[in-house]
């Protein structure tokens, strides 16, 4: 599975040179550390542990009285039984997630790093002050005001739509400050040189910064996808018909249905969290440089 | 920079495409389907939360589709989130048309609901009297009883007999036996994960009410916060089942052997009997105090008709046809799922599946012990007692501070509702 | 659209006007630009975040009892009311306490992850990705595997069941306030989805250090371990300490899911979103005092980000720039 995720750099800058200072170190210490970092990595393992064993179990043998570490036999029916089930359109669901999931991050992306870009890049005497009402959104959270934001998309009539769970969300105030901070730190002179051969920022934008930032975008936009995927309050409100159900407003279903059921409940645990698992196992080259800039930068 | 290494032109081109393909896809989502696509003006959108007993979804849907002078759509909501996703719906042009609610007066006084007295009163006399009581408010009777569905402790008759142990009679023998029951795999008593399920139970067993009948705090006595003390022994010792995977509503605490005594509703009453058979029993809430007497919570759910809906005589003419004309599917949605006790007497006379057995026990528990809905208690004064169990049966305070804070909120709303 | 704009700032250059003139159009063309590029989302934003923070604002003023369009102007009393109101100003207090726990532990945590990453040299990628792993996931789904799987009250709970190895009697994790264990729920789900992106961020800014001051130190006589760590890599990490402890502080303060779907009916534990959450869409559906309490909150978010700000520099390279 590892081998398809790269480092993050294959020539870490003073790889080589370091080893002089930890040299001290020695067999046993490299030792310790593999052993605590293996402690470490075991505990953050044990959570996917108990989705996967749960998924395959009967309910009889996960409310036993004694533990079992793996179920006897592998329950292999659960998968299709969470599929059959009519009370939760689950497969709806993860369908919903998928294209909410992507409009939202393109949407997001396009709309947050145009903004971002103008107020990096081009000169206008009240940039300062429009940023000012980008930076205050920040720091209103976004359940404080859901009821009025519930009630206007509701008189708009999108309730129980995509572009209900999709449209009010694209406008991420975080996210157009890290394309603005990040385009702050752009190099100018490759602009310069567009704008010299006659591009307008428009042109010299898609000519240029973008195919330069890619790195950046594949970044946010992962964590942006990640976000959308993972949003819970938002489409609760917003998914009124069942139609419209995102993953997590069925996984929460199940959790808060009058019965329970562990088997069908984290078998939808395990197929809700599949997809982004493997997204991170893939693109976590990506992810990693991009997760790094957005951090660092400012 | 990292971020300048990779200028690749293939994966540019990919972008690019990647945004003209979202720009159009984000403009042909905005343009179309809502997820209720319009259609004729004869739509009706109804609120249930969901229940847990099997095929109840299925059913309401065959209901509905039965109706011929309204596409009638069914929003099925899950449990816990089932107040706040209605009450915000409430509030916009999305709203349902009909939807299943308790008889509480803020929602009258706050015009939320439709006046239900024309239909009603040509049956009035058919629905069980306190039902109807619980509904009329001003002399005008806001909503249809679907079900009325008594809560009261199930036990498990082997467990008791091997610990030597009769069915509770007191809330002292309750806690006495609570300890003895309590052993490693096994817990005495389930009140629920949160314990708020036994709150009112409490009160009328002590010979005290939420409110008098001039709508004036009546839970606050010396009794009930000595029996909050008696819960907080139970609490404090271990005898009580707690963060249960599954809460009191549902059976599988008392099915899976993890406790001995469960507060639980009518509705469970298949299930526990399909798999305990005879190893079951049935008790109200002891009595918690001299000159109390055995207490039943008679909750249930009642259908309701949306004041601002577009077609509120249409919702209430499906109110009508379903909930009063169709005895057959009236008797279905008792009977066939979980039990419940039909609110209509000709039904509850002509239930046969009620008769004999432990159901048979449940209803006698209904008629001698229960307590109805008080429209007047609502949510709010709901939620500031389940404080009180919060604070003191949880978290060990001293109960008249509790009650103090409780009759403070309670007193704030009952000005607000009566003046 | 894109191409009148070309042809315009085109036109500007290849033309022999004065160059005042040119500037002034430069400036106009500039000013367009500006507008075609922030227009969408400062329209968006103006729409779906702006007008709800106004109408939170308006209907703070009113009595606003199971409406959204109120008519009964009550001045402040809303604000008064939430501002008495012991659940609410307990909810600061619980989110004060939350924030003081999980801001330096979660700091911590990844800063220790990072550092003992960096050092692996086999398997890095594997522990990495290990780690990185639970971002992946969401609060609904780890809420329910905390809630019904490790940490749920009965015996087959995951803790309860190394505890019982131990003959340690069931802890009820959640429903007992005393002691006061539904914190280690919290924290511990908390770490476990964030640890990893943190540690992402230490990752990459250990890897920036320069190798040079590491030997330097070294011919400095500094020795290995606790002091390059301290006089070293620490104040290396500044930058990028300053901007993890603020996004945990973000963090912290839009706290809801794991609260909202692991502690019920309690009157502990609830930080102010979720005692909003009640407030408003509850059993209330209060939502003049709601939206009061919303403000009330606002304003001190601001307070303490601007403190933060003016304390730990945060932004001072921006202006540098």
């Amino acid at each position: 599975m590892t081998t398809t995720v790269p480092p993050i750099k294959d020539a870490r800058p003073g790889a080589g040179e370091r080893h002089p200072v930890k040299k001290r170190g020695g067999g046993v210490s490299s030792i310790g550390l593999y052993f605590a970092t293996g402690i470490c990595a075991l505990l953050f393992l044990v959570p996917f542990y108990l989705i996967v064993r749960n998924a395959l179990s009967t309910d009889v043998e996960i409310t036993g009285e004694n533990w079992k570490f793996f179920p006897t036999d592998i329950q292999w029916g659960n998968f299709t039984e969470l599929f059959d089930d009519p009370t939760v359109p689950f497969a709806q669901s993860l369908w919903n997630s998928t294209v909410v999931g992507v409009l939202h991050t393109v949407g997001t992306l396009l709309v947050c790093s145009l903004a971002g870009y103008g107020l990096a890049r081009i000169p206008y005497k009240h940039a300062n002050k429009i940023f000012y009402v980008v930076l205050v959104t920040l720091m209103v959270p976004t359940a404080v005001t859901f009821v009025p934001s519930f009630v206007l998309v509701s008189s708009l009539g999108w309730v129980s739509s995509l572009q209900g769970l999709i449209v009010p969300g694209l406008f991420s105030g975080f996210t157009c400050f890290l394309f603005r901070q990040y385009f702050l730190g752009f190099p100018k002179e490759l602009e310069e040189a567009a704008r010299v051969d006659g591009l307008s920022y428009w042109g010299a934008y898609w000519r240029i910064v973008v195919p330069n930032s890619l790195n950046f975008f594949a970044a946010i936009a992962t964590i942006t996808f990640i976000s959308g995927w993972n949003a819970f309050l938002w489409p609760l409100v917003i998914g009124q018909d069942q139609e419209a159900w995102t993953v997590q407003v069925a996984l929460s279903s199940y959790m808060t249905n009058q019965t329970v059921n562990f088997h069908l409940i984290f078998m939808a645990t395990l197929i809700s969290i599949l997809p982004l698992v493997l997204v991170f196992l893939f693109l976590q080259r990506w992810l990693v440089q991009g997760v790094a800039q957005t951090g660092i930068k400012g | 920079m990292s971020a300048m290494s990779n200028t690749n032109w293939d994966r540019r081109n990919v972008l690019r495409a990647a945004m003209g393909l979202a720009a159009t896809g984000g403009l042909a989502a905005c343009g179309g389907n809502t997820g209720r696509s319009g259609g004729s003006g004869e739509a009706l959108v109804q609120y249930f939360h969901a229940y847990g007993e099997a095929g109840t979804e299925q059913a309401i849907k065959r209901y509905a589709a039965a109706y011929d002078k309204a596409r009638v759509t069914t929003q099925w909501i899950t449990g816990t989130n089932f107040e706040s996703k209605l009450f915000s719906a409430l509030l916009t042009k999305n709203a349902p048309d009909m939807f299943e609610f308790h008889p509480q007066i803020q929602m009258i006084k706050s015009g939320q609901v439709a006046d239900l007295s024309d239909i009603m009163e040509p049956v009035k006399d058919d629905f069980n009297p306190a039902d109807i009581a619980s509904h009329t408010i001003d002399g005008k009777i806001w909503g249809v009883r679907m079900i009325d569905d008594p809560q009261f402790f199930y036990y498990r008759k082997s467990m008791l007999e091997d610990a030597g142990v009769e069915p509770p009679t007191t809330l002292d023998e309750l806690v006495e036996a609570a300890a003895k029951l309590t052993t490693d795999k096994v817990k005495g008593v389930f009140l629920g994960n949160s314990i708020t399920p036994v709150m009112n139970p409490l009160i009328w067993s002590t010979g005290a009410n939420t409110l008098t009948d001039k709508n004036e705090i009546a839970y606050h006595t010396d009794e009930v916060a000595a029996g909050l003390k008696k819960l907080r022994t139970m609490f404090k010792d271990g005898h009580l089942l707690l963060d249960a995977p599954a809460d009191w509503w549902d059976p599988s605490a008392i099915t899976q052997g993890l406790v001995a005594i469960q507060w639980c509703g009518m509705w469970a009453m298949p299930v526990i009997q399909k798999a305990l058979g005879d190893d079951v029993g049935i008790i109200p809430f002891p009595t918690s105090a001299d000159g109390g007497k055995p207490a039943v919570t008679n909750g249930g759910w009642s259908m309701f008709v949306n004041a601002k809906s577009k077609n509120v005589d249409l919702a209430k003419e499906y109110v009508k046809w379903l909930w009063i004309d169709q005895k057959k599917y009236q008797e279905d949605w008792s009977l066939s799922y979980g039990f419940h006790i039909p609110p209509r007497t000709s039904l509850a006379e002509s239930a046969t599946k009620l008769k004999t057995g432990l159901p048979a026990e449940g209803v006698k528990l209904f008629n001698e012990f229960g307590h109805f809905d008080n429209p007047a208690w609502t949510q709010a004064m709901i939620v500031a007692l389940e404080s009180v169990i919060a604070d003191t049966v949880r978290k060990g305070g001293d109960p008249e501070a509790a009650l103090d804070k409780a009759d403070k909120i309670v007193n704030r709303e009952l000005k607000k509702l009566f003046g | 659209m894109s191409t009148t704009t070309t042809r315009g700032v085109a036109k500007g250059r290849a033309t022999t006007e004065t160059p005042q003139v040119r500037k002034r159009r430069g400036v106009r063309g500039r000013t367009l630009n500006f507008w075609l590029f922030t227009g969408p989302f400062l329209i968006g934003l103006a729409v779906f975040v702006y007008i709800p923070i106004g109408w939170s604002a308006y209907l703070s003023f009113f009595e606003a009892r199971y409406t959204v369009t109120p008519s009964t102007f009550v001045g402040f009393d809303n604000f008064t009311y939430m501002l008495t109101n012991e659940k609410f100003t307990d909810s600061l207090v619980t989110f004060t306490v939350f924030a003081a726990f999980i801001v330096p532990v979660t700091w911590a945590f990844s800063l220790g992850l990072a550092l003992m990453v960096h050092r692996l040299r086999f398997m890095r990628a594997f522990f990495r990705s290990v780690f990185f792993l639970p971002t992946a996931v969401s609060f609904v789904a780890a809420s329910l595997i905390w809630k019904m799987s490790i940490f749920s009250g009965v015996r087959f709970g995951l803790a309860n069941t190394v505890l019982s190895w131990f003959g340690i009697e069931n802890v009820a994790w959640l429903a007992n306030p005393n002691p006061p264990w539904y914190w280690l729920v919290i924290i511990t789900v908390r770490l476990w989805l964030q640890a990893g992106f943190y540690m992402i961020l230490f990752l990459a800014a250990l890897q920036n250090i320069p190798p040079e001051l590491y030997e330097a130190a070294a011919i400095d006589g500094a020795k290995p371990g606790w002091q390059t760590f301290w006089y070293i890599t620490l104040p290396q990490l500044r930058a990028t300490s300053t901007a993890v402890i603020l996004l945990l502080l973000v963090a912290a303060y839009q706290a809801f899911d794991e609260f909202f779907n692991l502690l019920a009916k309690t009157t502990w534990g609830r930080p102010p979103l979720v005692e909003l959450y009640y407030t408003a869409l509850g059993e209330n559906q209060d939502y003049g005092a709601g939206s009061a309490g919303a403000m009330i909150l606002t304003v001190l978010i601001c307070c303490v980000t601007m403190l933060q700000g003016k304390f730990m520099g945060f932004g001072r390279g921006e202006e540098s720039k």
